[in-house]
């Protein structure tokens, strides 16, 4: 019983996917991929969210909405 | 109904033709019959053999066809659309999604694809494609992509990237129907670049803004595959996918 709770408590749920009509847990190789994907998924973001601050924090200094900003570029 | 039949006589020499049979013979230059089980039923035995280059009408399906010697072939009538359905499926409660081996075969060059998503997975999660070979994606770092962005409020939202391991298109809302692909997807299964352009529908990533993209991109190293996936960058994802060919001619 000790046995069974123990492998319980430490067995990984992996993220289901679904090829064609049959949905299934991802195997080894893809929970491998998809745990490469989920910290690439994290880098990316964070670019994306630091550009979109880097912008606003721009437009603050300049005390222009984007709005305005697009009218000057465009 | 009147040009059905149920047999295909065989005369022999010197028999008494009833004004029936020859009506028949005379009234059906390509037999008619109901189903393709009346049809096989009336070939054989004191019938007529049936070999090749036999024509028959199947009322049920209202289709010509020809036998070739071994089985039965569809004459017409041709497809009269341009795009023909090939493979689709819904899916809820799954990172990705996969088309099945095969979607992409030497009969069409070009295909068209729908993502219709139903529930959003976490807020700002990509939606990504991968193509796919023999059961497996392909994670090379050769996807180019770029997509220009508009959200709703009238900021610029656009997505691009080289050296990726897979397509960005949009972006999803949790919960929400609002993000979905269109996709035409040029020449998947030649042992070319494949390209890939349309539109995506969803939110930006950061203020989940509303946004729009329009734009395309390219699996850059020439590769032939057979199928693709879609995949939530992160949450689970909801919705349905169709993919049709494109009629080469």
């Amino acid at each position: 019983m000790q046995e069974v709770t123990r492998f319980m408590a430490t067995a990984t749920v992996k993220p289901k996917i679904q090829i064609g009509d049959d949905v299934r847990e991802m195997n080894d190789a893809e929970f491998a991929q998809y745990e490469i994907d989920q910290a690439a998924n994290k880098t990316q973001a964070k670019i994306a969210a630091d550009k979109a601050t880097a912008k606003q924090a721009v437009l603050d200094r300049l005390g222009i909405t984007a709005d305005e900003a697009a009218l000057l570029l465009g | 109904m009147a040009n059905t039949q149920t047999t295909v006589p065989l005369f022999v020499a010197n028999q008494v033709l009833t004004a029936a049979q020859q009506n028949l013979s005379a009234g059906t230059g390509v037999p008619v019959f109901a189903t393709t089980v009346t049809r096989d039923a009336a070939f054989g035995g004191s019938n007529k053999a049936l070999a090749e280059g036999q024509l028959a009408y199947i009322e049920a399906s209202n289709i010509v066809q020809y036998y070739d010697g071994a089985a039965w072939a569809t004459v017409g009538p041709a497809t009269a659309s341009a795009l023909t359905y090939i493979t689709g499926a819904s899916f809820s409660a799954v990172t990705s999604v996969s088309a099945p081996a095969s979607t992409f075969t030497s009969t069409y060059q070009n295909y068209k694809l729908f993502l219709n998503i139903t529930s959003g997975g976490t807020d700002g999660a990509s939606i990504q494609m991968r193509m796919r070979v023999s059961g497996t994606d392909n994670t090379s770092a050769v996807y180019f992509y770029g997509m220009n962005g508009l959200g709703a409020n009238g900021t610029r939202y656009d997505i691009n990237a080289a050296t990726d391991s897979k397509f960005i298109f949009t972006y999803q809302q949790a919960g929400l129907s609002n993000s979905g692909l269109t996709l035409d997807i040029l020449s998947p299964q030649e042992t070319v670049s494949t390209r890939v352009g349309g539109t995506g529908f969803g939110i930006n990533v950061g203020v989940n803004a509303i946004s729009f993209y329009s734009g395309g991109g390219t699996f850059l190293t020439a590769t032939s595959f057979d199928a693709f996936s879609l995949i939530s960058s992160a949450g689970n994802f909801a919705g349905s996918y169709k993919v049709y060919g494109y009629s080469n001619s």
